[in-house]
């Protein structure tokens, strides 16, 4: 019995030591003598390895010659995993994060101020399209870089406007073009909404839906020349007429189609990542998508991106090399305002450094890595996204896989593009604002009354924020 | 002589020697409690009279967070939402799962397979049934509505539609009340048999029987599942989180969504730790109005 027991305890010691020796190790692959930086990214699946490209394109080159090691680890909830490390004393070096976490976690001291660090380095306001510098700033100071940026624009599917060509042109529509002001879109929209003739309550094809697919739902007055807050005064302006009026344009839809006619319709909706999508499956002929739309109709209906063979279908090569016709196109989402066009919401991902973070020069080698012309342009290539930068290359446009990307520079590059407010609470903004935008369409308030409850909330809360971090 | 005695002596230091032994035993439990429950707990307290980012040093704001959680109308509406669910889930859970609790103990063939089969959905990980649940309550392609279609009705749009989305939450919490099932058939099968017999003798019906023997003899274990259905329906949160995340209009908001967003979203960890503490003052009078009631209807065998 004690042979047994004593046989025992040496395996365990031995299975113990083996595993300390040769087991798992935090610094495998680490170059000797390198400084490891944790970069904690949002990303997972396709978007994650394409990240994960640059990381190593980075390691292999500026950081090799600089003797710095980027960890590259996704994840999700990324920004509340950021917050618990940050206060736990033990957070990355980098954190990719999303717009509304920069005034957030900038208001909180979360994040280290990069103004000095991108000075030393050459990044400027001139660096950056104007929409994006502003973006990554809160009260004067620079807080982040951008990894990828986007703007949203009007996706519209040709196909349908090839068939419903005389029905456009009853409708004093020109089928050959996208719509163009707010009147034309739903005019647009009109002409190609379908019910079922045997139910007459039942919709199977809308024209456009401002609640799909409603991520940008909460951004929608700038459209209509409206604001959600006016930094200046530090005051939300919910109930300012245009904002109001963009969300009687979201009733209206409601109202015409029926609201249970369009939240059923909706209900069979798949979700976006899906074969399933509205727009790829014609249930929604009109939408406003970002730009990585592109990638999505290529991998999940390849043929509505003239990708016919499947050569062509397992290696998509640059839209003008494809061998089939596009079925869709982008173009401004129209404005509501006479002599505003080009409108567009510009929202972006970001590379932060939290507070407290061990390396945040070698950090910010990395990040400014990030924002050269040649590797952002790869990045957002692989990503199907525009560039946040001045300077693009022909070479960008040409290839990107994204035919329209051109549209999506113009209009982030242009003066009435706009990006979310520096709000400090910008979370809980964007949480009442999705919560407008559902009671309205579901004509549950009008949108007065939902915009008015949603103003006093948010200003009290900004108010109470703005008292206890004396701002 | 009043002194200790040699064998006292002796008796002493081994009874110490063993205390500390088990002490000993005990101690990696007694650190995991005190370090990641009873310091928590503490903390949280003391966090919810403090402005707290997580990220910033805590500030002393007294009862501000309590007074402004009471000026709060979504804090309101999450918690009518939460006590709505409540009347809905828990008395609809405790008596399907009594009566089929009582179906399954009756002796029939087949008995352990449906015993299986009324069980196995308390396996499946929330996360999973959710989606099911979401595709067979979806209002246009969903089985349920499909099934109504068939029968000549309109089905309503269950989690799309704001008077419809609660009540259909509530619905789909029966289907994990496979581990109340399994606690109930517990306490039936301990009920004695001379009893039913007594009864029998004395002429009782099956419904006699049902309302004077049994539910009297599973009176604790139906006080028992109650206490767990108050405590677990009241921090509801995964299945909503996943299937209508509040909406839609926050109609299916509940308590413990709005306590996350507060900490984790709104990074105001303070006016949630306040948030947790309501709640566990509405968990605690709750349960205690079932304790006071429960002298009244519970029943102790040996008392």
């Amino acid at each position: 019995m004690k042979h047994a027991k004593t046989a025992i305890l040496g395996a365990m010691i031995l299975a113990a030591a083996a595993l300390l020796a040769v087991g798992p190790r935090g610094g495998r692959g680490v170059p000797p003598g390198c400084v490891v930086v944790d970069y904690w990214e949002k990303w997972t699946g396709t978007e994650a390895a394409q990240m994960k490209q640059i990381v190593d394109d980075f390691n292999n080159s500026v950081g090799r010659d600089r003797h710095i090691h980027v960890r590259y680890l996704s994840m999700s909830s990324v920004n509340q995993k950021t917050l618990v490390a940050t206060a736990a004393g033990v957070p990355p070096d980098v954190a990719g994060l999303w717009d509304n976490q920069v005034p957030q976690f900038a208001a909180m001291d979360a994040v280290e101020p990069l103004d000095a660090l991108a000075a030393a380095h050459g990044i400027t306001e001139a660096t950056y399209k104007p929409v994006y510098w502003r973006g990554c700033t809160y009260r004067g100071k620079l807080y982040a870089l951008i990894s990828t940026p986007a703007a949203a624009v009007l996706h519209y599917n040709l196909r349908i406007f090839r068939e419903e060509a005389a029905a456009l042109r009853r409708a004093g529509c020109d089928p050959d073009r996208p719509p163009r002001t707010i009147d034309e879109l739903d005019r647009y929209s009109r002409a190609l909404d379908r019910f079922d003739p045997a139910d007459p309550k039942r919709l199977l094809r809308a024209g456009q839906l401002p609640t799909e697919p409603g991520w940008f739902l909460i951004h929608i007055c700038y459209w209509f020349g409206g604001r959600l807050y006016d930094e200046q005064r530090g005051r939300f302006t919910l109930t300012d007429p245009n904002v109001v009026r963009a969300y009687e344009w979201v009733a209206d839809y409601s109202r015409r189609l029926g609201q249970g006619a369009v939240s059923n319709f909706r209900s069979g909706f798949g979700t976006f990542n899906s074969t399933q999508n509205a727009f790829l499956t014609g249930a929604v002929a009109m939408e406003l998508q970002g730009p990585w739309m592109a990638n999505y109709i290529d991998h999940l209906k390849p043929e509505m991106s003239g990708l016919l063979t499947d050569q062509e279908k397992r290696s998509p090569p640059p839209p003008r090399l494809r061998s089939g016709p596009y079925e869709w196109a982008a173009a401004p989402f129209p404005s509501a305002e006479p002599g505003k066009p080009d409108v567009a919401f510009c929202g972006f991902d970001v590379l932060m450094i939290p507070a407290g973070a061990r390396h945040k020069a070698e950090a910010f080698e990395f990040m400014a890595y990030v924002n050269r012309q040649e590797v952002m342009e790869k990045l957002c290539s692989l990503h199907s996204k525009n560039s946040p930068l001045r300077r693009v290359s022909a070479a960008f446009v040409r290839d990107h896989p994204n035919p329209y990307i051109g549209v999506f520079e113009r209009l982030s590059g242009g003066a009435n593009a706009v990006t979310v407010p520096r709000c400090p609470i910008l979370p809980e903004l964007g949480d009442e604002m999705n919560v407008v935008a559902q009671r309205v369409s579901l004509l549950k308030q009008t949108p007065h009354e939902a915009l008015r409850e949603a103003q006093q909330r948010l200003q009290a809360k900004l108010e109470r924020f703005n008292a206890r971090h004396g701002k | 002589m009043h002194g200790i005695e040699p064998g006292q002596r002796t008796g002493r230091t081994a009874a110490r020697r063993r205390l500390l032994t088990g002490l000993a035993f005990l101690s990696p439990w007694l650190v995991g409690l005190s370090a990641f429950t009873l310091l928590p707990v503490a903390l949280s307290l003391y966090y919810s009279f403090c402005d707290y980012s997580l990220v910033q040093r805590p500030v002393w704001v007294g009862l501000d967070n309590y007074r402004d959680l009471l000026g709060d109308p979504v804090f309101w509406q999450a918690l009518r939402n939460t006590l709505h669910y409540a009347a809905m889930a828990i008395p609809a859970g405790m008596g399907v799962s009594l009566g089929l609790a009582l179906l399954l103990n009756a002796r029939a063939p087949g008995q352990a397979a449906f015993r299986t089969i009324i069980f196995l959905p308390s396996l499946v990980p929330v996360v999973a049934s959710a989606m099911v649940w979401l595709w067979l309550l979806n209002a246009d392609a969903g089985l349920v509505n499909s099934l109504l279609r068939m029968a000549g009705l309109d089905g309503p749009g269950w989690l799309i539609d704001t008077r419809w989305a609660l009540p259909s939450l509530a619905l789909m919490s029966l289907w994990g009340v496979g581990n109340t099932v399994v606690i109930y058939l517990a306490g039936l099968q301990d009920v004695p048999a001379e009893l039913y017999e007594a009864a029998a003798i004395d002429g009782a019906g099956a419904a006699r029987r049902l309302w004077h023997v049994t539910l009297p003899a599973i009176s604790p274990v139906i006080f028992f599942n109650l206490i767990m259905a108050i405590i677990g329906t009241l921090q509801v949160f995964a299945t909503p989180f996943i299937m209508t995340g509040g909406g839609p209009a926050r109609a299916t908001y509940f308590y413990s969504m709005y306590l996350y967003d507060n900490a984790f979203s709104y990074l105001k960890m303070g006016y949630a730790s306040a948030m947790a503490w309501i709640l566990l003052v509405v968990i605690v009078v709750l349960t205690a109005l079932a304790f006071w009631s429960s002298k009244r209807w519970v029943h102790y065998q040996g008392r």
